[in-house]
């Protein structure tokens, strides 16, 4: 009777220790990933700092641009707007999408292209996109970590009772252009 | 559970160190064990008379009093080399320290590292010297220093220095050098006292007060778990350094976000590394290579780099431009970055 006391108190002790590592383990990788996406939002926001001041130094030369540089604007009130991660992603990506046509009509500028305030916010905007690549790579990693330990045995069978019982989203590039196509399909126009 | 990103592999490695760290007084055990067994083969000590069993089992015994006794002598030995080794460290090479303004490049990317992780800046030094090589000593806070050679500050790219210095500095927020210097204490005195017992052997012939009948077999299992205890000793102090090393590659991906720095940082260094130094300093080394080949991967302090990269490309998600040419002319001076 008391041997299987004993017994008893040991597969429960050994039980809640499993339990009570895999829990804290759950919660160090989910504070990483959240920490490594705080890392992005860093450099989100100092994209968006600098896109006033270009659209500004494109309106001085190619002002009739308007419907890119009204693109630029918006996506970017947008992004300064979304608060959950998808929101975000979704966000930043059209963007990334507004900004890539602006520098390609400004392409058709020689002065603009000679601007150095315009060659300046041009190089800081691509230190910030390489800054961003690195930085949403280690948070895919975090978030891919914080998955697959979340799936693992014996973790995946009380994941759910203790609050973390999905997956976490990914910063991913492609998604947010598939969701919008498959909401609406490109339309191909000729009207700038 | 096995390593299934950068944060468990961290995990994993330190588990190992800690588990690896534990051994040594294991060892200590075994070995003081042995040199009673021999001891008493020699008639130096008192056996049972009756059979083998019996004499080993008494000598098991005694383990009760040797071991504390053994502990205290350890203990001493510790405070007196612990804080004699940093002065050592400091004599033995030849660096110099750097202040902002003589190197403001170098220096920033050392204060930023610092400063994200709530650290004091630790003293910067260089070595005037063409070979690719870093370290990180210091046994605690105000006493941190980060070196790095000449060559590598020429050689590297910002963002390959950047990644060494966050190696190196998670060396530090690790604690490593004290590790290292605790374990290389522990393998000395160990080895110390497998020498005494060599040395003895040679000189004594038998010359205890007592006769032993179970003399040869004792003699020879205390041999065994002498040689064993030492063998296992330098094991363990080279599979902890090499453990410390991951975890500083994987530290230095935390810090930079950048595993493809890392790992370039590391092709660059491949093969070009040698830099003199004592073995206390050697096994802090950023990379440190045995010249000979053999049972190097036992008794090596660093992991070969084709591992190091292979862990950093597999928990850090980096890209490997592999084995790089040894002219650094053909080298692309800037890592590609890829979302």
């Amino acid at each position: 009777m008391f041997v299987t006391l004993i017994v008893i108190a040991v597969i429960v002790a050994v039980v809640l220790f499993v339990i009570v590592g895999a829990y804290n383990k759950l919660v160090a990788l989910d504070q990483r990933a959240d920490q490594s996406f705080a890392d992005i939002d860093v450099q989100l926001k100092q994209r968006q700092d600098l896109i006033p001041n270009l659209v500004e130094t494109v309106k001085g030369y190619a002002s009739h641009e308007r419907g890119t540089l009204d693109a630029v604007t918006s996506a970017r009130a947008a992004a300064a707007g979304a608060t959950s991660v998808n929101d975000k992603v979704q966000a930043e990506n059209m963007l990334t999408g507004a900004l890539g046509r602006l520098f390609a009509v400004a392409e058709a500028y020689p002065d603009l292209k000679a601007n150095t305030n315009y060659l300046e916010l041009q190089r800081e905007l691509s230190d910030i996109e390489n800054k961003l690549a690195a930085a949403r790579r280690f948070f895919n990693n975090a978030v891919s970590e914080f998955n697959a330990v979340r799936r693992q045995f014996p973790t995946v069978l009380f994941a759910a009772m203790v609050g973390f019982g999905s997956d976490k989203p990914f910063f991913d590039l492609g998604e947010g252009d598939r969701a919008a196509m498959t909401a609406a399909p490109p339309k191909v126009s000729f009207t700038a | 559970m096995g390593a299934v990103g950068l944060q468990t592999h961290i995990w994993a490695n330190n588990t190992r160190s800690v588990l690896l760290l534990a051994g040594f007084p294991v060892l200590m055990i075994f070995i003081i064990y042995g040199v009673q067994l021999i001891l008493m083969g020699f008639g130096f000590l008192p056996a049972t008379g009756r059979g083998l069993g019996d004499d080993m089992a008494l000598a098991a015994l005694w383990l009760g009093g040797t071991i504390p006794l053994a502990f205290i002598v350890a203990g001493v030995w510790f405070a007196i080399s612990y804080f004699g080794s940093q002065a050592m460290i400091d004599t033995m090479t030849g660096a110099r320290k750097v202040e902002r303004k003589s190197e403001p490049d170098l220096y920033n990317l050392l204060e930023n590292l610092a400063i994200s992780r709530g650290l004091r800046t630790p003293t910067l030094r260089v070595i005037d010297n063409d070979s690719l090589n870093a370290y990180a000593t210091g046994l605690h806070e105000g006493q941190y220093s980060v070196t790095v050679t000449r060559g590598l500050v020429n050689t590297l790219s910002r963002d390959e220095l950047e990644a060494v210095l966050a190696h190196e500095l998670t060396h530090v927020i690790n604690k490593d050098v004290r590790t290292m210097v605790i374990a290389s204490i522990f393998a000395g005195i160990i080895s110390v006292i497998a020498e005494l017992v060599f040395r003895g052997l040679v000189h004594s012939r038998g010359g205890g007060r007592r006769d032993n009948k179970n003399a040869m077999p004792l003699i020879l299992i205390g041999l065994a778990f002498a040689a064993v205890g030492f063998a296992l000793a330098i094991v363990i102090r080279m599979m902890l350094s090499r453990t410390r090393e991951f975890v500083a590659d994987a530290g230095a991906v935390e810090l930079t976000k950048n595993p493809d720095a890392m790992i370039s940082a590391l092709r660059k260094i491949e093969g070009r590394s040698s830099l003199k130094g004592p073995d206390e300093l050697q096994q802090l080394f950023l990379d440190n290579q045995p010249n000979g080949v053999g049972l190097e991967g036992l008794f090596a302090t660093h992991p070969p780099i084709q591992k190091r990269v292979e862990a950093l490309v597999r928990f850090g998600g980096g890209v490997d431009p592999g084995v790089l040419s040894r002219d650094p002319a053909t080298w692309e001076t800037s890592v590609p970055m890829t979302g």
